[in-house]
């Protein structure tokens, strides 16, 4: 009954307080007779919105094999099947350009296609995906000028000169992404690291591996810049380490 | 993976990203003089303050957040949440991304990683966001009662109390929203540290990371 009374007590005192804003409080001897509550160890800001990001992208590997389709529902046209690895046997990203719901429910993705004509879209089924990753970088290369350039929030954080498929084999224009790196192999022709992309030479359809286009080092530095390649993009060695620390897989690729 | 791998790296950055922000607003702000002594060390100082068993802790309610918030960040990204369920992961999601940086700001160097998410859809669906919010809420609530007895420093005590009504606020909110009654029980029971990683494992949510590496010789056209 005391402690019924004490708490009572206590309860009224901090509600008259509380309407008072301040002066009073702390002024019951009820509150008084209790110590104060330790400063919390934990620093918590006032919780912030997701800023919005421009130049943010989303990739995600394929969970399994799967047939791309033309629109978002199972009975669509197949546009492309696509594999759970790429022929370099890592995981298969896949770019991902929108979702959609078909009419029970299920959650399609609108996905870059590695398959010539390059530029292709299709969907799948968002249970082929796996988790999503989301990338700030973007790597454009320009034909023209022989040079690449890596972005990071809209902004050049990386340039340099490279080598680009002869005229017979060009370096195909379009958009696309990076999709895996090599490392730690011995072919002194690709460098120390090769990064693969979904890009295709639309001449070498029968090359061995499907005809990627990569980005790697070289043997022959003197050649660059210039129009060298069967349509990969070469860098000097110094030059594709530097780029090798600085972009991460799934950085989407504009080559103009 | 057995449980929340605290060596999976993050490729996505944005809580790191957001946790920087925040901090250092912080620790730059002008309303510090009231915080208690343990905030009044510099951040090193502050996790070496901490005892093994507290670290311990800190570590696994992060391990929560993080998870939170990368669930409540994709589904507000997704735009596929909608309406009053899509208000409340704007809400919460920024609550829980505070929550993650707050336990980075303290536990410094010694703060697990951030493991990487698989939702496998999940926040692109109304219905299955809102169940899984549910359960993730409840479990949060659960977890941070289980750990309550063991914490040692009071100022870590008062901040998990702080945390744990906020989740429990969280968790009505996502039942009311779900169409489920928000406070049926007189009594809350408390989830072990070995109930609630197998709850999250038994997800799926919890993955490594994308194999997108390989010592192999190029095939590309060179």
């Amino acid at each position: 009954m005391a402690l019924a009374i004490a708490l009572a007590g206590g309860l009224a005192a901090m509600a008259a307080s509380r309407e008072d804003a301040g002066p009073r409080a702390g002024a019951s001897p009820q509150r008084g007779a209790l110590p104060s509550p330790p400063a919390p160890a934990l620093r918590i800001a006032r919780p912030r919105p997701l800023p919005a990001e421009r130049h943010l992208t989303r990739w995600a590997p394929l969970r399994r094999a799967v047939v791309a389709r033309a629109r978002p529902a199972a009975g669509a046209r197949p546009v492309a099947s696509l594999e759970r690895l790429t022929p370099e046997g890592t995981e298969h990203p896949v770019p991902v350009l929108g979702r959609a719901a078909d009419r029970a429910g299920r959650v399609w993705l609108r996905v870059g296609l590695p398959v010539l004509p390059n530029g292709t879209t299709g969907w799948i089924p968002r249970r082929a995906a796996g988790q999503y990753v989301l990338v700030r970088t973007r790597l454009v290369v320009d034909r023209a000028a022989l040079r690449l350039t890596l972005l990071r929030r809209g902004k050049p954080i990386f340039a340099a000169r490279v080598g680009i498929g002869e005229d017979r084999w060009p370096t195909p224009a379009g958009e696309y992404l990076v999709r895996n790196r090599l490392h730690g192999y011995d072919s002194p022709m690709y460098g120390p690291v090769a990064f693969g992309t979904s890009a295709r030479s639309p001449t070498l359809t029968d090359w061995p591996a499907g005809g990627f286009v990569g980005i790697h080092g070289t043997d022959r530095p003197d050649l660059i810049p210039g129009r060298v390649s069967h349509g990969c993009i070469r860098m000097r060695n110094a030059d594709i380490l530097r780029l090798a620390e600085l972009m991460p897989i799934g950085t989407p690729v504009t080559i103009r | 993976m057995s449980e929340l791998d605290p060596h999976v790296l993050d490729a996505d950055g944005a809580l790191a990203e957001a946790h920087a922000g925040l901090s250092r607003a912080q620790l730059l702000g002008a309303g510090l003089a009231a915080t208690g002594a343990l905030l009044a060390l510099p951040r090193r100082a502050r996790a070496a303050q901490l005892s093994k068993t507290d670290t311990d802790v800190l570590n696994y309610a992060l391990s929560l957040e993080y998870l939170q918030a990368a669930f409540y960040t994709e589904a507000e990204r997704s735009k596929a949440i909608r309406g009053k369920a899509g208000e409340a992961a704007k809400v919460v999601g920024a609550v829980e991304r505070a929550h993650v940086a707050a336990f980075l700001d303290l536990l410094g160097s010694k703060a697990v990683k951030r493991p990487r998410f698989d939702f496998q859809g999940v926040t692109e669906n109304p219905r299955k966001f809102l169940k899984t919010a549910v359960a993730f809420e409840d479990l949060a609530v659960a977890a941070y009662k289980g750990q309550a007895i063991r914490i040692e420093s009071p100022a870590v005590v008062s901040a998990a109390l702080g945390i744990h009504t906020v989740e429990a606020r969280h968790a009505a909110w996502m039942r009311h929203l779900y169409g489920i009654k928000p406070a049926v029980n007189a009594f809350d029971a408390p989830d072990s540290k070995k109930q609630v990683l197998a709850l999250v494992e038994d997800t799926g949510f919890v993955v490594d990371s994308p194999r997108v590496k390989a010592k192999r010789k190029p095939g590309y056209t060179g």
